[in-house]
């Protein structure tokens, strides 16, 4: 039984409502409506007030206390908000959009890793799922700014999917160092690997951050926050909604709520890519140098998974915020530029980390460099 | 069926759900008003639009759609093959998938060099006599 | 199975073939096009049925993120192509075709009983455990022994695809 099945079984046997098989409808329901769209919501918040630190002034301060009621507000403002579609625009295409960017996004957080007992649907092709799911991301996007009848969201929905698309590839070959060092794509087993503990008796098994594996996969973790940031059209690869030049790019005609489904995507894809990086790259649950299960007293299941909770939203946490550190830091990038920086520089980098790490784990025979330094200073 | 895509079934349906459901809680609040003539037209900064915005465009999206379409194609073959390569390591048979991760990548880093010095991967190309009417 | 999954299943069978309907009647070849992306996505949650796990998702990316892509490109590169009418050539050509289609369908099932017992071994008795064991494992182990050659092929076949492809793309 997976762990997280047994957390549910737990759980049923102590509360005892609900029939067992709802108990995934329930956990889905719980992360989405719990964790990705109030993160998606706040989000919005906390980046007008990063923006506002960064800037020197105060941001949104005025409704609740510091103005955290801000993002309930504006949810409100866009429900009450006319329900615009423009004259000429392609209908169904202008509803189907919203719903392929959402589902897109929102679908990847089944596999992220929360905790060892916190993943909401552990595949054995986790990785691979988040890649499949996302993709439905571009096509929305195409068709949301096609249906639009309208030039800028047309110019900015092209560039987004070539964007997407080519970025898409340099993501995909950064994920294969952590499946090369942890010979899985079940997202879990990836995290697993990364938990080395201080006195551990299994340490020949397990190594410390992939990001500190070896040097190819420092730099491939970069490749992967890089590539990233493009997939999700952030800045410095925002040129699909850059403001100065298409308005508002491929969502230039959808106000209201529409508008707030594709910032829910948007938000949830950065989301998405943080957690991937953190749970490929950080270790994803685990607490540094500690293993919780073999710690020196046995701790209840459920404080372990708030560890494991706290830890993985920590690190998330924080790369969602040197994403919006970087959109006050560098500017954009023009459109050749940002084809170049993909198919001449993350693309081959991205390759030769491949074949570096593969190398190296030939070489010192699956063993991570903070696991042979250990070893060099014990003796 | 892996037993873990019923809950992946449920995440994608109700990701699907939110979209009707936001709609539909903003049909309720919102006053029953609708935009009509210039409020309706497409926004192009206050110029009446025109002709149709959907115009032909230039054929470079093509040509990074294709190079995208086989790089995907090669990744979907070769994770599989890379999950294998760490038992490969601690079993000691370890030559042979090296020598196809090398090849792979070898056969990859070819094409990509022979689109680099033919110059497709370049976005601003010198002579493009069927690009005047596209638009990047 | 339950019966929610049976509920799936039938629909993401019904989407499969509305949405090949779809393809080939829609006179608006961009509706077509968005059809054939949800037939992909229809074959994708089948091969998950089919325990081919790995095959989902790689449907997914290529197919449903890939080749729409593509095909969308491709539409709007030709001007007006999207403007016009197709039901007039699809009537002639596609038709007549898809008379055809039972008696292919039915073929195909003769030729897949002629593979014999390798294919339809898997019974229901036995088909929970072999559809919800790991396949990515497997299908890279066959790669490496038995199918090598035909991996070697593919990746050169692929090779040459793209050059040929962005030889075809460039401008003259």
């Amino acid at each position: 039984m997976q762990p997280s099945a047994a957390f549910a079984h737990a759980l049923n046997d102590s509360i005892g409502v609900l029939p067992l098989w709802s108990w995934a409808a329930v956990t889905a329901a719980l992360v989405l409506f719990l964790l990705a769209l109030p993160f998606a919501g706040f989000a919005t918040f906390i980046e007008r007030r990063v923006a506002a630190f960064f800037q020197d002034r105060l941001g949104p301060n005025r409704v609740g206390p510091e103005g955290i009621l801000q993002f309930p507000a504006d949810a409100v403002k866009m429900l009450a908000k006319e329900d615009f579609i423009p004259a000429g625009a392609d209908r169904f295409l202008f509803n189907l959009a919203p719903l392929l960017v959402v589902v897109g996004a929102l679908s990847a957080f089944a596999v992220l890793p929360l905790g060892r007992a916190l993943i909401g649907a552990d595949l054995n092709i986790g990785v691979v799922y988040v890649l499949a799911v996302t993709t439905l991301i571009p096509p929305g996007i195409l068709l949301g700014s096609w249906a639009s009848q309208n030039k800028w969201s047309l110019l900015g929905g092209l560039r987004a999917a070539a964007q997407i698309v080519s970025y898409e590839i340099a993501v995909a070959l950064a994920l294969v160092p952590p499946i090369l060092v942890s010979g899985s794509l079940q997202v879990s087993t990836i995290v697993d690997a990364q938990g080395w503990a201080w006195g551990a008796e299994n340490a020949a098994n397990y190594h410390f951050w992939n990001l500190f594996y070896n040097p190819f996969t420092f730099v491939s973790a970069f490749v992967f926050f890089i590539a990233g940031l493009a997939e999700t059209n952030r800045i410095p690869f925002d040129l699909p909604e850059a403001e100065s030049e298409l308005v508002s790019g491929f969502n230039t005609e959808f106000s209201g709520m529409r508008f707030g489904l594709y910032a829910l995507g948007e938000f949830g894809d950065v989301f998405v890519m943080c957690a991937m990086f953190t749970a490929l790259y950080l270790g994803g649950w685990q607490v540094p140098f500690v293993n919780l299960e073999t710690f020196w007293i046995a701790l209840p299941a459920l404080v372990i998974a708030l560890i494991h909770l706290t830890m993985f939203m920590a690190k998330t946490l924080s790369l969602v915020f040197i994403v919006m550190w970087l959109r006050w830091t560098l500017p954009r990038l023009r459109v050749d530029q940002l084809m170049g920086l993909c198919w001449k520089g993350l693309v081959p980098i991205a390759l030769f980390n491949v074949v570096g790490t593969a190398i190296w784990m030939w070489v010192f025979h699956g063993q991570s460099l903070p696991q042979l330094l250990a070893k060099a200073f014990s003796g | 069926m892996e037993t873990g895509f019923i809950n992946a079934f449920w995440y994608i349906l109700i990701s699907a759900a939110v979209v009707p459901l936001m709609l539909g809680v903003g049909a309720l609040l919102r006053p029953k008003q609708k935009s009509k003539g210039a409020e309706a037209m497409a926004y192009e900064c206050g110029e009446e639009p025109v002709g149709s915005a959907w115009v032909q465009f230039n054929i470079r999206f093509y040509v990074v759609a294709i190079v995208f379409i086989i790089f995907d194609v090669e990744m979907a073959a070769f994770f599989p093959v890379a999950i294998t390569y760490k038992d490969a390591v601690m079993n000691g048979n370890v030559a042979l998938v090296f020598g196809e991760i090398f090849l792979f990548v070898g056969l990859l880093v070819i094409g990509l060099l022979y689109c680099w010095v033919r110059g497709d991967l370049e976005w601003v190309k010198g002579l493009m006599p069927t690009s005047t009417r596209g638009r990047g | 199975m339950t019966v929610g999954l049976k509920i799936v299943l039938a629909a993401a069978q019904i989407l499969t073939v509305l949405s090949a309907v779809a393809v080939t009647f829609h006179p608006n070849i961009l509706y077509a096009s968005i059809a054939l992306f949800f037939a992909f996505c229809g074959v994708a949650v089948m091969f998950v049925y089919a325990g081919a796990d790995f095959l989902a998702g790689a449907q997914l990316i290529v197919y449903a993120g890939g080749v729409t892509i593509l095909v969308l490109f491709a539409i709007m590169l030709t001007q007006w192509l999207y403007k016009s009418k197709l039901r007039d050539i699809r009537m002639r050509v596609v038709a007549p075709l898809a008379l055809i289609a039972p008696a292919l369908t039915y073929g195909l099932c003769v030729a897949l009983r002629g593979l014999g017992d390798h294919v339809l071994k898997t019974t229901p008795a036995n088909f929970e455990a072999f559809s919800s064991a790991p396949k990515t494992m497997p299908i890279g182990q066959a790669l490496l022994t038995n199918y090598l050659l035909p991996f070697e092929a593919i990746t050169i076949l692929l090779l040459s695809a793209l050059v040929g492809g962005v030889w075809l793309a460039r401008p003259k």
